[in-house]
């Protein structure tokens, strides 16, 4: 029936089909926490890096699910896991006045061109019965060098490792508690819940647009540039405590900001050797419904240049309430998450010396006031159906003291503050569970400070409404 | 029509290489991996199931009381990959492929088939007599055989056919909806529900959850 040409069809049709399974087998190869647990994405996500109430027992119980990547058995899997992504930006003005030379210039690099952002390498897995590793190294594509010219850089990015325990005595139906101790460098990227800021929404951003400056210290600030021992305890899967200490990475724990300058004025932060972080939450599961109360916070002390630590300290306070909100099945997940952080800063050392000489210690803060505030508030809801189509729909607001020495002033001559606002919409597809394309926008109602005329020169705040594309793979 | 269902009643014993005499709950392998059975499912299937095996989540079925034969042919089912809906693939391949001890995986059948039942929650009392009529009747008309002769009187379970009192209705109607796709293979079951309107498997599902 065949003849000859039917059958090198029939055979070419073979690989297709082939070469399509073995495609389709490699990108269901999710990164190596599901190899090693033998489970899908929605395991442990809502969508990634969401977690569920089961990701987050696999989190606190110390990635220690699953198998070892290497035991008497031989080589299991793979321990390393890979992430990529790839995008276009639309920035809605991307033509500001140069204040110094009058020219117009381009707000953002790369306006409406597809840019390989980068990307992430992951070791991570259980290590044993008690012990895991959540490692990230990235490489960013887009990193500013100095000429003005983008070009690559790779840093240590998000690492959590830790120990964990399950204490069940006899009779009990479900452990009585959970003990863990957690070693890592961006106090709360240790928390299993998505509403605190290191895994907050949004997942991911414009890599070049412009974004407000002001943020607390505990809502990135001290990312990748310190390193945190603490232990928790959480009882019955219902109360979570843990208490932490941070110190800025260096000598023996340099490994958690391998990459980042520390000697550079500006640099990685310098904190003194004791800062902590607390942490308490409440959370209760019924039905398909699962929510959490919380509240969190830190005191850091810092020191104004980050080259000297012969000088008094800064200290930031940071005190944030925080609640989540779950509702998953297989077809629709609905999820919302909320946080606010109330930052005092006491500028107890930069204060006083720009008062003195007119500027701070080195490239540290030169503030007009002695003390300042600062408040975050971030909610966001999300939908999801069969896990595949999302939309999230989010809200952020910044305000804080107005403070000429830290912000400025504004163009009618009086102290700004650091206030924005704004929102993000996104729609998100997942056509496989590794592959996220993602279009998001952010609006803005007030950006560092102003709504209209924000540099002087006509901007106004929506001119940075950005419109971001993305594709996004982890393997 | 009676001899009809009693030789598909007959078939699906049979098939499912059941003996009318197993016994469920009775510990009868070693102690030790009884114990081990029980750490497992205290402090990992729990997560899900909830604890004793009463989930409170529809997502993940009811365990509490469970015939032990039948969760020992689904773990099986799911080492093997022969039960293929999404759930089973995201969560249990990787749970129940790292069981590789069977008779852990008996210690862990024992500890559901022995923790007390789940209490029934009411529904609708128009469907849930709809569906008490369907699980006791069947469909004689269409030679549908009475959910009660494999599943018990009192949807108990009955030997190696599992226990659906208590279940939750969303999770039987989609394994009802999976069976009937033969998405889940269950060649007796698929023989005896793929005829089943919507509304019908609705109804006994809602029924079960009651009991």
């Amino acid at each position: 029936m065949f003849g000859r040409n039917s059958s090198k069809r029939a055979g070419v049709s073979v690989l297709a089909l082939f070469a399509t399974v073995a495609a389709i087998e490699s990108a269901n190869a999710v990164p190596s926490f599901a190899r090693q647990t033998g489970q899908e994405c929605p395991a442990c996500h809502v969508s990634w890096p969401e977690l569920t109430p089961y990701g987050r027992f696999f989190k606190l119980t110390g990635y220690t699910i699953g198998k070892n990547f290497v035991s008497s058995e031989g080589f299991n899997y793979v321990p390393m896991a890979a992430m990529a992504q790839a995008s276009v930006t639309h920035l809605q003005n991307n033509s500001m006045i140069d204040p110094d030379t009058g020219d117009t210039v381009s707000v953002m690099q790369r306006q409406n061109s597809m840019v390989w952002s980068g990307g992430s390498l992951f070791f991570a897995t259980k290590l044993g019965d008690y012990v895991g590793a959540f490692v990230q190294w990235t490489y960013d594509n887009l990193a500013t060098v100095t000429n003005g010219t983008l070009g690559g850089h790779s840093a240590m990015d998000n690492t959590d490792i830790r120990a964990a325990y399950k204490y069940s005595p006899a009779g009990v139906a479900e452990p009585e508690w959970v003990f863990g101790l957690t070693l890592n460098n961006n106090p709360t990227v240790q928390d299993p819940w998505n509403s605190t800021p290191a895994w907050a929404y949004p997942y991911t951003t414009a890599p070049l647009a412009p974004t407000p400056a002001a943020a607390t210290l505990i809502d990135g600030g001290l990312a990748q540039q310190v390193a945190g021992l603490g232990a928790y305890a959480w009882w019955q899967k219902t109360i979570y405590a843990e208490f932490s200490a941070y110190r800025t990475a260096n000598v023996f724990s340099n490994f958690f900001r391998q990459g980042q300058p520390i000697t550079t004025p500006g640099g990685v932060l310098e904190i003194t050797n004791f800062n902590p972080y607390w942490r308490l939450a409440y959370s209760h599961d019924w039905g398909p419904n699962s929510i959490m109360v919380g509240t969190y916070g830190m005191t850091a002390d810092v020191f104004p240049d980050n080259t000297n630590t012969n000088t008094p300290t800064d200290r930031f306070r940071d005190v944030a309430i925080d609640g989540q909100y779950q509702y998953i099945t297989d077809l629709h997940t609905f999820t919302a998450q909320a946080t606010y952080i109330w930052e005092k800063q006491s500028y107890n050392a930069s204060f006083p010396i720009t008062q003195e000489t007119g500027s701070g210690y080195g490239a540290g803060p030169t503030p007009s006031n002695p003390t300042d505030t600062l408040k975050t508030f971030k909610i966001k809801g999300s939908y999801y159906y069969e896990r595949k189509y999302g939309a999230t729909l989010a809200l952020f607001q910044t305000r804080g003291s107005a403070d000429e020495g830290l912000y400025g002033t504004t163009p009618d001559g009086n102290p700004n503050t650091p206030n924005s606002s704004g929102y993000i919409a996104e729609l998100d597809w997942l056509p496989i569970q590794n592959l996220r394309v993602l279009l998001q926008y952010t609006g803005y109602n007030k950006f560092n400070g102003l709504s209209t005329n924000i540099d002087g020169n006509g901007r106004n705040a929506r001119d940075n409404n950005t419109l971001f594309f993305d594709v996004w793979v982890a393997f | 029509m009676r001899a009809l269902i009693a030789v598909t009643v007959g078939l699906a014993l049979a098939g499912a290489g059941v003996t009318a005499t197993a016994q469920v709950g009775t510990p009868s392998g070693d102690a030790s991996y009884e114990k081990a059975g029980e750490e497992r499912a205290v402090n990992l299937c729990s997560t899900c199931h909830g604890p004793r095996g009463i989930s409170t989540s529809p997502e993940f079925p009811i365990l509490a009381a469970q015939r032990a034969g039948y969760l020992e042919a689904q773990i099986e089912a799911f080492r093997s990959k022969t039960r293929e809906e999404k759930a089973a693939h995201d969560f249990m391949y990787g749970i129940a492929g790292n069981l590789n001890d069977p008779r852990v995986i008996t210690g862990i059948a024992h500890y559901y088939a022995s923790q007390p039942p789940a209490p029934g929650r009411p529904g609708d009392p128009a469907i849930v007599a709809k569906g008490k009529e369907f699980f006791d009747k069947g469909s004689p008309d269409r030679g549908i055989p009475p959910c009660a002769s494999c599943h018990g009187a009192n949807a108990e379970g009955l030997a190696d056919f599992p226990r659906l009192a208590g279940q939750h209705a969303k999770y039987v109607l989609r394994q009802l909806e999976y069976i009937q796709g033969l998405v889940r293979k269950a060649p007796v079951m698929h023989g005896i529900v793929k005829d089943l309107t919507p509304d019908e498997m609705n109804a006994v599902a809602v029924f079960l959850q009651s009991k």
